[in-house]
């Protein structure tokens, strides 16, 4: 098969095999995969907008007891330095940022084994009941497989009861990369490709929404980035419960892994897996760029190679800078950066609704 | 090539590049202003292509920064102080040295303007250098430092110039141009020279036979149009001299600067834009660079895919932390460019000051010669697996020694020199009659060439040799033959120059200034030996699987066939960017055989065997009889 079959299918809205987005990947010519993905981000969302959110990214805990060679992050339990927030202290940091202007709390921690389920479900019904303006987006899949383990409840049992507590959607972190013979080497005890997937399966059955993450550069190979992809693209066939996809590239400073990854990958890769995701994952609504984990000069670059999102302000953020690597920004900023890629900004919601539209300044070059 | 516009207004503007139009101010705004950054990244990406294949190239330099004195204060200078003040700097001849280390391929020297540094102390840092890193080439002193020294030492620009030159100057940096527009000068730096000032340094330098490059510093208070006036402004000159290396758009760093009040760096879209209009808009310019340092590494290494084909150098700014005991930072730094050329796809280049390419950092490298004269070859071609560079003939037999080109069109000499590595693969580059493209540009007759200084392109292998043969075989006189850089040069003092490719085509149309007379080499060989001239052959390295040549063989079969359907279109704007119609440009083509048959293997071996002649006992050319593939 030539690339400009691939190409031909794509423009006549047929599905991608995983040989043509391997074809793509390996041999596509960077702004031809731009190009394409354009047309596919355009096709799915045809406004020239680009949104984002106003959210934090805290954590309630560093203690964990997985180990995975990626993470600058963790704490062992009584390692110096350890801590774990009372759910006290979390409502009122949660207080502050609705205060801020903050609208979505994604909040993930350690997979710590001291902790019940009871603080789970007592922190999500709190954080419904005294601060309504913010949207809990917390727990992400090992977490949930933490609490199953803890408690002795299912995936499915834990799931139900977090959701009649108020929680509503999770984030997508902990899939790096869903190929087992990647996931043994960087996180042997996090639970394979097949735990992640469980746990979004089930809780998209339920009727959660979630993002779908992939941390690639480390060590993987392109083809477990199209089983990644894949495997995403056949569950959101099932329950349509991804909102979007979130690409990143690892970030080795202060990591065991940093020994044999040196470098973080570059922003050309970045934007050659951005855009094979936008064309590959036909089903997902949302690309989501960056702007904290590649830069912001390469998060706006991204949003002319297939994302319509640009993240969330993530007032709070502590596992990248555990790795050194250290990106803020503000409201005000994001809708300029926003702006000055050319496009219009929006703030949403966890749930991709639109809150606020900024148009572009009438004289931006 | 087709690209699916998103911006419909695009589609005129690609339509004038595609037939080798020059774009206008209006053409310029369009471009500037699309929100279709791809479209214009895909247009700008395949003009870079059309130049400079998949390379991309970059220099292990070092940047001097001698002092920070200086007696200007420009309102955008974050570096400058006064005499005495805390922080202050001056670098004697001796400290500069001690930056330098062997492996360094260009040193940059510019700084302050003091008052009180008597001229000689420049000429001298500049010769120390020259002198103890003979590998190395100054690349040295911006226009408004010339300017400052023609008036402080109160000698002609062409003077300074000079003596510069004579020390050891090989090429100059583009700084100090900021953006030509007076409304911009009188706000921001209204001590320096305008942009009158700067062409005219630039157009003696190149007069001058040192080339230069060219800036232009962006992201203050500059309108887009004062942008593209700018680069008209080069783009002009450069018709005229021919001098400028490189393009190098400068990201304005708002640092504690206080131009702008919002304190704003760039937006990597106006950056990316910024590269891939210049590279539209400067369609004499031979290189776009993408500078690392101002653009940072990330949107340099996109801008490799928007237009940019150079990534400056090392800079080795981080001599600090190598003296701390670092392992080499240089080296570091180099690997870390390469990583980044290599991820966007590119060949990583290595050259010297004047662009010539020392070492490519790639394996699988196909090499085309980047004249009209074999575009028929490489229009369509298309190799899975390979990347192209393009290569004049000398340097491409250097690359070829060094093992770094699988498969190319060689110099003929270059592979007679190394028929034991390389097998041709059936195709050349040979004459029916005249070719106008190997031409001696003459003061004199033939006979009155004795004894005489002529001038020898850098890029020629075999043509010089050609020379050689006709002078000294034909003729019975020989003659002393100098060695031209790469860039301008300054033919002052020869007798004749001799050209080849794309550089005698354009001046066999416009003739060389002082030299009257014009001669086709090739006729010459052709009235004297009734045979038709070799100049080149397509060759792959014999370790390389039969199948890969076979596979090459094939895509080169079907790229002449596909490019001879249409010459006009495939050659057309090439043609007319060295002033030919689109009918010359044809006739020039035509007059071309690329098929290598029995005559022109007897060709080959004839010259061989006179070049053989005169070059013993040094010479390493076979015997007559055993050429590989003279069988053919």
């Amino acid at each position: 098969m030539t690339l400009e079959q691939v190409f031909q299918k794509i423009r006549k809205q047929e599905r991608m095999t995983r040989e043509e987005g391997l074809a793509l990947l390996q041999r596509g010519d960077l702004l031809d995969l731009a190009e394409a993905a354009n047309e596919v981000r355009f096709r799915i969302n045809p406004d020239p907008r680009v949104t984002f959110v106003i959210d934090t990214n805290p954590n309630y805990t560093n203690v964990c007891t997985i180990d995975c060679i990626f993470c600058a992050f963790y704490r062992h339990p009584g390692e110096s330095g350890e801590y774990t927030h009372s759910v006290d202290d979390l409502i009122a940091k949660f207080k502050e940022a609705a205060a801020r202007g903050v609208t979505t709390v994604l909040l993930q921690g350690g997979v710590n084994p001291a902790l019940p389920l009871s603080y789970y479900l007592e922190l999500v019904e709190r954080t419904v009941r005294e601060v309504p303006s913010i949207h809990p987006h917390f727990f992400s899949t090992s977490e949930v497989l933490g609490m199953a383990e803890v408690s002795g409840f299912s995936v499915p049992e834990v799931l139900a009861q977090l959701w009649d507590a108020g929680l509503r959607t999770l984030p997508g972190g902990g899939a790096e990369i869903l190929s087992d013979r990647v996931k043994r080497k960087i996180s042997s005890r996090k639970g394979t490709s097949a735990d992640w997937l469980h746990v979004m399966r089930e809780a998209h059955r339920i009727g959660y929404k979630s993002t779908a993450t992939m941390m690639y550069g480390h060590l993987e190979q392109d083809e477990d980035i199209i089983d990644h992809l894949e495997v995403v693209r056949a569950l959101q066939d099932e329950y349509h419960g991804f909102t979007a996809f979130v690409p990143w590239s690892f970030k080795p400073g202060n990591t065991p892994l940093e020994k044999i990854i040196p470098h973080y990958a570059t922003p050309t890769r970045y934007l050659q897996i951005l855009a094979l995701s936008r064309l590959y994952l036909d089903n997902v609504p949302h690309i989501q760029a960056s702007w904290f984990s590649e830069g912001k000069k390469v998060g706006q670059i991204a949003l002319h190679f297939g994302a319509d999102d640009f993240g969330g302000t993530l007032q709070e953020e502590n596992v990248h800078a555990a790795a050194n690597f250290v990106n803020t920004t503000d409201t005000e900023e994001c809708i300029r950066m926003i702006h000055d890629a050319g496009f219009e900004a929006a703030q949403r919601n966890t749930v991709y609704e639109i809150l606020n539209v900024y148009p572009p300044p009438a004289e931006a070059a | 090539m087709d690209i699916t516009f998103r911006d419909k207004e695009l589609g005129p503007v690609w339509a004038k590049v595609q037939k080798g139009e020059r774009l206008s101010l209006e053409d310029g705004l369009i471009l500037y202003r699309t929100p279709d950054i791809i479209g214009l990244g895909k247009m700008a990406h395949t003009v870079q292509k059309s130049r400079s294949g998949d390379g991309v190239y970059f220099v292990l330099n070092q940047k001097i920064e001698h002092t920070n004195i200086c007696v200007l204060s420009c309102k955008f200078c974050d570096f400058a102080v006064k005499k005495g003040a805390a922080g202050a700097y001056e670098m004697t001849a001796r400290d500069v040295l001690d930056r330098l280390t062997p492996d360094i391929k260009e040193v940059h020297i510019t700084g302050g303007m003091p008052a009180d540094w008597p001229w000689e102390r420049y000429l001298d840092l500049v010769e120390s250098v020259h002198r103890t890193l003979p590998d190395a080439d100054v690349k040295a002193f911006t226009a408004v430092e010339i300017d400052f020294f023609h008036k402080k030492f109160r000698m002609s620009i062409e003077e300074v110039l000079r003596q510069l030159k004579a020390a050891g100057v090989r090429t100059m940096p583009g700084g100090g141009a900021e953006v030509f527009s007076e409304r911009v000068r009188k706000q921001l730096f209204n001590q320096k020279i305008g942009a009158k000032g700067w062409l005219e340094v630039h157009r003696t330098a190149h007069r001058l036979g040192i080339p230069t490059n060219s800036t232009m510093l962006y992201g203050h208070i500059e309108t887009i149009e004062e942008r593209l006036q700018h680069m008209m402004k080069l783009r002009e000159l450069q018709d005229e001299t021919g001098g400028f290396l490189t393009f190098i758009p400068l990201a304005f760093q708002p640092g504690a600067t206080g131009i702008k009040p919002s304190h704003r760096h760039t937006s990597a879209i106006d950056d990316l834009k910024t590269i891939a209009v210049s590279r539209l808009m400067l369609d004499n310019f031979p290189h776009i660079k993408a500078y690392w340092v101002m653009l940072t590494e990330e949107v340099a290494g996109v801008a490799l895919n928007f237009g940019a084909d150079d990534m400056d150098g090392t800079v080795g700014g981080e001599k600090i932390a190598h003296d701390a005991g670092a392992i080499s930072p240089m080296s570091l730094k180099k690997d870390q460019i390469i990583r980044i050329i290599r991820a966007a796809g590119k060949i990583p280049v290595e050259r010297d000051v004047y662009y010539n390419p020392l070492h490519l950092h790639a394996e699988r490298v196909i090499g085309k010669i980047p004249y009209l004269n074999s575009i028929a070859f490489h229009a369509h071609l298309h190799v899975p697996g390979y990347k192209v560079l393009p290569v004049k003939p000398r340097r491409m037999g250097m690359l070829s020694e060094k093992g770094m080109i699988d498969a190319g069109l060689f110099s003929v000499m270059n592979y007679v020199e190394q028929a034991e590595q390389l097998e041709p693969i059936g195709y050349g580059l040979a004459t029916r009659d005249q070719v106008k493209s190997v031409m001696l540009f003459s003061k004199e007759g033939w006979r009155d060439l004795d004894g005489k200084r002529i001038g020898i392109i850098d890029d020629t292998a075999t043509s010089v040799r050609l020379l050689r043969v006709l002078l000294e075989k034909k003729y019975g006189i020989t003659a002393r033959f100098e060695r031209l850089h790469g860039g301008v040069n300054d033919h002052s003092g020869l007798d004749a120059v001799l050209l080849i490719g794309d550089e005698a085509l354009r001046h066999q149309k416009t003739g060389l200034a002082g030299f009257d007379l014009i001669y086709d080499l090739a006729s010459e060989w052709y009235e004297w030996q009734k045979l038709p001239f070799v100049f080149a052959v397509w060759a792959a390295k014999r370790s390389l699987p039969a199948e890969s040549k076979a596979q090459i063989t094939r895509a080169l079969e079907a790229s002449l066939e596909k490019s001879n359907e249409d010459l006009a279109g495939i050659a057309g704007a090439s043609g007319r960017r060295l002033g030919l119609t689109e009918m010359e440009t044809v006739e020039y083509l035509t007059g071309f055989n690329y098929r290598l048959g029995e005559r022109e293997w007897e060709a080959i071996t004839r010259f061989a065997g006179m070049v053989r002649e005169l070059e013993q006992p040094e010479g390493q050319v076979p015997e007559r009889n055993d050429l590989p593939g003279s069988r053919m």
